[in-house]
């Protein structure tokens, strides 16, 4: 718990990280922040074309949106974990150079692109308008699935960015992982295209079901069972315990090791 | 496992500002970036537990040192490099956690070992000023009341909305040092630093320092500049291999350390001396002439052989430290191998950088020396180096008098200066002021 309180404590400086991160991404070119909106955008158009048109996926109703549904989360969970798991290494001036609490750098990742999301969510709102799809009450589970979401990805990062100090070679594992993990998840296929016993890598995958509940409350206007529920749930906090005792077993030999 | 001690209720430690009980610090040998399959294999078997690691594997940079500074205290800490002094200063700042023992730091903390660690350099001065204060601890409202007086320190005023990156290196310590000692600390750790810019920035920064000790702010200076630490301190702390090995009055701990590094020093140099007669046995070929680099050379046709090159002090004991006005004896001997004429013998003293100092002989000096013995010993007394701080190689020579060398031994001796004071340039004359 130790570290939750830490991260409140520290959250003006978290949020100036923050700022930082997002103005320098974008500092010196002349679209600036407009590129948060045009990445996606540009993002979410080749995959339309691919998938769309070339491959013509047309078992669901309004593939487009569905295809953002989980493709924006996902674009947040995959960069934001790889950012995540480098971040220590990455600040490794600020941590043996300063009394810098290092728990605040996967949290600033996590946040940052979590950031981009939200502004990606106003595209998505914009398609839905355009390819008349509703908006219902469910959507207010958003904010739900996005906390759960934040903890879940901060958890696992905090775990990776302090193992990735002393092995390398987490970050090569994990961006290979995260590879067969996005094709893993219904993301560009709906759930029911997967053969009977393959079912497993859906309905045992916590992130495959994150992304279905994204598409039940944005797309479908149900309300994620009750399985989904327990099941996030309960890895989101086993992952939240996890992380943070890798993490505390060698935040005091960070400085030293870098 | 880490030996986790609590500090001892009964001792009132508030009256310290820093306080360091019986700390001690290891570190893994190799430690960081671990790699090949037995340490990968091992990470996954136990992800979760620390692994022992075995004594062997550490070293140990501070061992059982306990330290007590009082509140309002200015001590120097003093100490070679890799005697543990970084890590001390680490150790006080919490980057490092300590082995066994306990650290605590009683107040606000204020490092100026890395300025500017957490600068941006694609971010303004202000925007860095910032980030850098919330680093620091400051929020947002004592940073905007302290802004101006910061940007003023450090003589910004007119590039503060420029990128650092623009800065030059002074301009970007001048920046980081102001922010820091503008961040109201209790405690000040300072590493070096107060040689930061222009020599009227260093006065200031020194006023500034001098301010905070004025308001009771403790000190902890760390440094090599000896003087600096005798003006700034009350109490200077030696440490050597991670022990302290002296503290006190600063003169005293001084002149004692002094002592120590020359007979370091001393050590060092009478090896370079048998080195250099090891391979002087060795060349028995005349080598190649080298007159020109500092490293030891010797060449001739060896009629005569000069050896056993040796300086000694005053008590004619062998010695390769010396201070301005000591005396010095260069001796030799010599062995007469066949048919030679005209013996010549030589001496010459240069500095580390290759100017000569003095380079004489028996002919210059018209010392009569036509006939010598099959062997025998030459002696040259010096009854005052007179030479200033630095470090200086001596070279022997026996040749003709038209210069055929017969054994010439180039930089055989090193030998170091030390001054008791400041002076500047090469040799102190014999002098003395008249102010009417």
């Amino acid at each position: 718990m130790r570290g939750v309180i830490e991260l409140f404590k520290y959250k003006s400086l978290i949020m100036a990280l923050v700022g930082r991160h997002l103005a320098s991404r974008y500092r010196g070119s002349a679209l600036g922040m407009l590129w948060s909106f045009l990445n996606p955008l540009f993002f979410m158009l080749i995959y339309v074309l691919v998938f769309k048109y070339y491959i013509r996926f047309d078992s669901v109703q309004n593939y487009s949106i569905f295809l953002f549904c989980g493709l924006l989360p996902w674009v947040w969970f995959n960069s934001g974990l790889i950012e995540a798991t480098n971040s220590i290494v990455s600040s490794g001036h600020l941590i043996t150079k300063s009394m810098f609490p290092p728990e605040i750098l996967p949290a600033v990742s996590v946040i940052t692109n979590l950031v981009h999301y939200l502004l990606s969510l106003i595209l998505l709102f914009g398609f839905m308008i355009y390819f008349e799809v509703a908006f219902t009450a469910t959507l207010l589970l958003m904010p739900v699935l996005i906390l759960l979401q934040t903890i879940m990805m901060y958890s696992i990062g905090l775990m990776f960015s302090a193992l990735n100090v002393f092995y390398r070679d987490i970050q090569h594992l994990l961006a290979n992982a995260l590879n067969l993990l996005f094709f893993l998840c219904p993301i560009l296929y709906p759930p029911s295209t997967v053969p009977e016993q393959f079912q497993f890598t859906i309905t045992l995958n916590p992130i495959a079901l994150l992304i279905s509940m994204y598409h039940s409350v944005i797309l479908e206007a149900t309300v994620p069972d009750m399985t989904s529920w327990v099941f996030v749930i309960s890895f989101t906090i086993l992952m939240f315990v996890i992380g943070n005792n890798v993490f505390n077993k060698h935040r005091e030999t960070f400085a030293e090791s870098l | 496992m880490l030996k986790k001690i609590k500090p001892d209720k009964k001792v009132a430690s508030s009256e310290y500002s820093v306080d360091l009980f019986e700390i001690s610090k290891s570190f893994e040998k190799n430690a960081g970036v671990k790699s090949g399959y037995s340490s990968i294999k091992s990470a996954l078997l136990s992800p979760f537990t620390k692994k022992k690691v075995k004594a062997e594997n550490l070293t140990t940079a501070i061992q059982d040192l306990t330290l007590r500074i009082p509140k309002g205290a200015s001590v120097g800490v003093i100490g070679r490099n890799g005697s543990g002094k970084s890590t001390l200063l680490k150790l006080i700042t919490g980057i490092y956690k300590p082995t066994s023992g306990y650290v605590k730091v009683n107040g606000r903390i204020s490092a100026l070992i890395e300025l500017g660690a957490g600068f941006h350099p694609d971010f303004t001065g202000r925007e860095n000023l910032y980030l850098g204060g919330v680093l620091h601890g400051l929020s947002k409202k004592e940073i905007e009341a302290k802004f101006d007086d910061i940007v003023a320190f450090a003589e910004l005023e007119d590039f503060i909305d420029d990128p650092v990156r623009t800065y030059s290196s002074g301009m970007f310590m001048r920046l980081g040092f102001s922010l820091a000692i503008h961040t109201d600390p209790d405690v000040l750790l300072v590493d070096e630093v107060l040689a930061v810019g222009d020599a009227k920035f260093v006065t200031k920064c020194k006023e500034k320092v001098s301010e905070l000790r004025k308001q009771k702010k403790t000190l902890f200076l760390v440094s090599h500049d000896l003087s600096a630490v005798e003006r700034w301190c009350d109490e200077v702390i030696w440490i050597d291999k991670g022990v302290v090995k002296d503290r006190g009055e600063p003169r005293r701990v001084i002149d004692q350390y002094l002592d120590y590094i020359e007979k370091g020093e001393e050590e060092e140099l009478k090896e370079i001396s048998k080195k250099h007669e090891e391979e002087a046995d060795s060349i028995q070929e005349e080598s190649e002439k080298d007159s020109s680099g500092l490293g030891f050379a010797r060449w001739g046709s060896r009629e005569i052989e000069v050896s056993d090159i040796d300086v000694l002090n005053g008590d004619n004991q062998s010695q390769h430290v010396f201070h301005t006005s000591d005396a010095l004896s260069l001796t030799f001997s010599y062995k007469v191998n066949s048919e030679y004429k005209e013996p010549v013998f030589g001496f010459g003293i240069n500095r580390s950088d290759g100017v000569s100092i003095i380079g004489t002989n028996t002919n210059l000096e018209s010392v009569d020396i036509n006939q010598i013995s099959s062997s025998g010993k030459v002696k040259v007394d010096i009854a005052s180096l007179n030479l200033l701080d630095g470090t200086y190689y001596i070279d022997v020579a026996v040749h003709r008098e038209d210069g055929y060398a017969y054994d010439y031994h180039k930089n055989v001796i090193k030998i170091i200066v030390h001054s008791k004071n400041n002076m500047i340039g090469v040799v102190d004359f014999n002098h003395k002021w008249e102010i009417k």
